[in-house]
């Protein structure tokens, strides 16, 4: 009990004094700073005189975020233990409880999105220390509002061909008036550069020359929309006075519509238009910012799938009707890292955001297989952004490498804009 | 710039080169297929299986599995799997209807072969035919084998062909999932044995199809307890690979004791067609194949099997690739496919009404060959389909394990009932 009204005195100077600092910040910049190192670390000063104190006790120290401050090593204590708790519930749901009750999908999403959590919260301590991911918030990588994404995977077959496919997405944001949420519209068009071309290894179906016949060629057409809306929850929850400031927390909803459009021509002479929609109305989560440059996501909901088809192109489109379809699910740990002293008065700044994900859905392409565990798991992503804005812009620049673990492993390579976001009108 | 920087710098750096090579390798590095065999690859089985079904021994005679119609020899069809042990050669029958071999052979003395038929029925007629031989090929004592030592002309075709006679109405069991339990596997062919004998004069049981999952771990041991099982099996048995049969890089056991996994057949007025599903999705040459594998050919009935169900719901044992999953069931739409039957999902449920287009398919998750179910009581058993002109008829057959109360286990979701007899 004494630590804790120790920690209370130690947060209490800390907050008194990030209140002030992110009053002023606010007004100075609105809730969404291009610019962050002009809010003096409140955390290294608090990290400074606690060391002084109490030896190294800086994990009672809060950084300030925002609207208020946030104790990054208790934030993700308590985030590895529920990821822990999570990935246990899943596994045992999986593997004891078992495939008769029915919970494999929830359990496996269940599972891996506590990896994710508590893994996350782990490379969070480290980063936080190492890379200096856990001080006040900075100018972080924002959804790219304009962007082109290509992705190149190649064929590993004599006579097999695998194009590359390129996608344009936007994701426009408007900020509501009093800044305790947003509301953004997602969307992208994309395919296939050229056709996907597949050939039969059956010795006795061989060509005269030895060579192997092609027996399939398909190419897809990607479309999809949706919103994100994010609103943030009070903060904090509780009286201040008994806040143990673990962070802040937004609600998210995110429908989504996604379809695709393949074209298949077997062998046989056969030719097939295959169109799949995967309908997402009801995928809703949470935000949870373990610290300023560190923020767990995770969606969850039902997901319904119609299938469509025709038999070549003078045949009607022969339109199904929703299914109910495996559960969606994401699980996502983003952790912001300067890349600039804040001494430094260069022209352009640039910072950098590491992501590590869990998307439960195989909609897109194969799932992750290990050993015998095949087709339960989803894809898993890790990602790495720069956000380069020349000082004083509005607009910046955010290149992205991107990596996609399923069976196999797919870069993508992606360079987007972000501009201004939208401000709602105050009343 | 600060250290911090730099080593994220560093980081991008090096992550942007390392795609970068991976890019410039993977494009400039294509190989024939399966070059290097890796047998968790669903391609690479594809080869095996094929390879499977042709042997040629001591370069003096080439036996080749065929499609039953089949009159040309000069290629040949993955339809059983073919192997010499000793001097013995042993032939496979993939399927549970009319099969064809063809024996080649080669300038030179006449060839004398050994030759051994598995899983063949007993109700089945075998005859040989060719230059040298005209014989029908006896029952024998017990068991589905028939041993024959023929004795063959040079530079001749030799054919052994497998006709079944049927009946107007006719049943084929349904299961899946065997892994860590051939003990309980064993129980529910000694009932599949006790019903085939019992109903053999009005309704004969044609045969068991098995959707994967036979052994845990894809080890050579394993297949051979199950091989010894299904060898002393009353009815044929037909089978495809699960994910627990194909995770083996090194060698194809699966394809070495059964074959192929991507097959079809046609018994009395019902074809069968398995597709290999062990590595979540099928090969792509099989799957630009499946509008092919699905034609009918007079088949009144056509049922479609495999391990991974195309449709999974909410089980959460789908496919590793739901694109290609989806365009399977387009094709099932289209070639009005009466039951799709899976595994993978260690219970059983009912899809009656799957959406697809203007079509709506019927899919029957059977899991229930003896694998771990999970808390609560398990249901073992199989699927039966009861076949006539015109009708399908399924329900499930319960195989209660030693010691379990006959009570009825838990509402099958769906329309699925229990069978009454």
């Amino acid at each position: 009990m004494a630590r804790f009204r120790s920690a209370r005195r130690t947060d209490d100077r800390a907050r008194r004094s990030a209140y002030s600092v992110t009053a002023g910040w606010i007004l100075a910049h609105g809730l969404n700073p291009q610019i962050s190192y002009a809010a003096p670390s409140q955390y290294e000063r608090c990290a400074a005189r606690s060391a002084a104190e109490h030896g190294s006790h800086t994990w009672k120290c809060c950084v300030p975020d925002g609207r208020a401050c946030t104790r990054p090593g208790p934030a993700r204590l308590v985030l590895f233990s529920t990821g822990g708790i999570a990935l246990g519930l899943g596994l045992v749901a999986q593997f004891v409880l078992g495939d008769s009750l029915g919970s494999n999908d929830p359990s496996t999403f269940l599972a891996a999105a506590g990896l994710i959590a508590g893994s996350g919260a782990l490379v969070g301590a480290l980063t936080g220390r190492w890379l200096n991911a856990d001080g006040p918030r900075i100018d972080r990588v924002r959804a790219d509002t304009l962007a082109l994404q290509g992705s190149y995977s190649g064929a590993s077959t004599v006579d097999e061909t695998s194009p590359p496919n390129l996608r344009g997405s936007f994701a426009p944001t408007l900020r509501f008036a009093h800044g305790d949420g947003r509301l953004r519209l997602t969307g992208h068009v994309g395919g296939d550069l050229g056709r996907h071309r597949v050939v039969d290894p059956r010795r006795q179906v061989a060509n005269a020359d030895g060579s192997a016949p092609i027996v399939r060629t398909s190419k897809i057409l990607s479309v999809g929309v949706g919103l994100d809306l994010a609103v943030a929850l009070p903060y904090p929850v509780m009286s201040r006075r008994r806040s143990q400031y673990l962070g802040a927390v937004e609600l998210r909803w995110k429908p989504d519509f996604q379809f695709r459009r393949e074209n298949i021509h077997a062998g046989n002479g056969s030719e097939r238009w295959i169109e799949r929609t995967m309908l997402l109305p009801l995928v809703a989560g949470l935000r949870w910012h373990v610290s300023p440059r560190q923020r767990f996501t995770v969606y969850f909901g039902p997901r319904f799938d119609i299938v469509s088809y025709a038999e070549g192109p003078n045949d009607r489109l022969r339109r199904g009707s929703p299914q109910l379809a495996p559960l969606y699910g994401e699980a996502w740990y983003d952790i912001d890292v300067p890349l600039q002293g804040r001494k430094r008065r260069s022209s352009t700044i640039v910072n950098s955001q590491f992501s590590a994900g869990y998307v439960h859905s195989r909609f897109d392409g194969t799932g992750l297989n290990i050993g015998p565990v095949v087709g339960f798991l989803g894809t898993i992503h890790l990602r790495a952004h720069l956000r380069i804005i020349p000082r004083g812009s509005k607009v910046a620049w955010q290149p992205t490498l991107a990596a996609v673990l399923g069976q196999g492993l797919r870069w993508n390579i992606s360079l987007g804009v972000t501009l201004p976001e939208i401000r709602g009108k105050r009343r | 710039m600060t250290r911090n920087s730099s080593l994220a710098t560093t980081t991008i750096a090096a992550g942007s080169a390392v795609a970068l090579f991976a890019l410039v390798a993977k494009s400039g590095c294509a190989n024939p297929e399966c070059a290097t065999p890796d047998y968790r690859v669903a391609e690479c089985r594809v080869i095996a299986e094929n390879e499977a079904a042709r042997l040629d021994v001591d370069e003096r005679i080439e036996i080749r599995f065929q499609d039953p119609s089949a009159i040309d020899d000069s290629t040949w069809d993955a339809k059983g799997r073919l192997r010499r042990l000793g001097n013995v050669v042993y032939a496979r029958n993939a399927g549970l209807g009319p099969f064809a071999l063809s024996l080649d052979t080669e300038p030179g003395d006449p060839v004398t072969v050994d030759l051994v038929l598995e899983n063949v029925a007993r109700s089945m007629t075998v005859t040989v035919s060719g230059p040298g031989s005209n014989l029908e090929i006896a029952v024998d004592a017990t068991g589905l084998q028939r041993h024959v030592t023929l004795t063959l002309p040079p530079e001749t075709t030799t054919w052994i062909r497998g006709s079944l006679e049927c009946a107007d109405r006719y049943r084929l069991a349904l299961s899946a999932d065997i892994q860590t339990n051939p003990d309980h596997f064993r129980r529910i062919l000694e009932h599949l044995a006790a019903e085939a004998e019992s109903v053999a004069g009005t309704e004969p049981l044609v045969g068991l199809v098995l959707m994967g999952d036979l052994t845990e771990l894809s080890t050579a041991e394993q297949f051979e307890v199950i091989a010894e099982l299904l060898a002393a099996s009353s009815v044929p048995v037909a089978v495809t690979p699960g994910n627990h049969d194909t995770y083996d890089s090194l060698q194809p056991y699966y394809n070495d004791f059964f074959g192929p996994g991507n097959h079809s057949f046609t018994v009395c007025t019902t074809k069968m067609v398995l597709l290999d599903s062990g590595s979540g999705t099928l090969a792509e040459s099989i799957e630009a194949r499946v509008p092919e594998l699905l034609e009918r050919q007079g088949a009144e009935h056509l049922l479609l099997g495999m391990h991974h169900p195309p449709y999974p719901g909410l089980t959460g044992a789908g496919w590793s690739r739901e694109d290609r999953a989806a365009a399977l069931l387009v094709e099932a739409a289209i070639a009005d496919v009466d039951l799709i039957v899976a595994g993978h999902k260690h219970a059983l449920v009912d899809f009656p009404e799957i959406p697809v287009g203007d079509a709506s398919l019927h899919e029957i998750v059977v899991g229930t060959g003896g694998a771990f179910q999970g808390a609560g009581r398990p249901r073992y058993g199989y699927v039966r389909a009861t076949i006539a002109e015109g009708t399908l008829e399924t329900c499930f057959v319960e195989v209660s394990p030693p010691g379990a109360t006959m009570e009825p286990t838990a509402k099958v979701p769906g329309q699925l009932m229990a069978c009454s007899d």
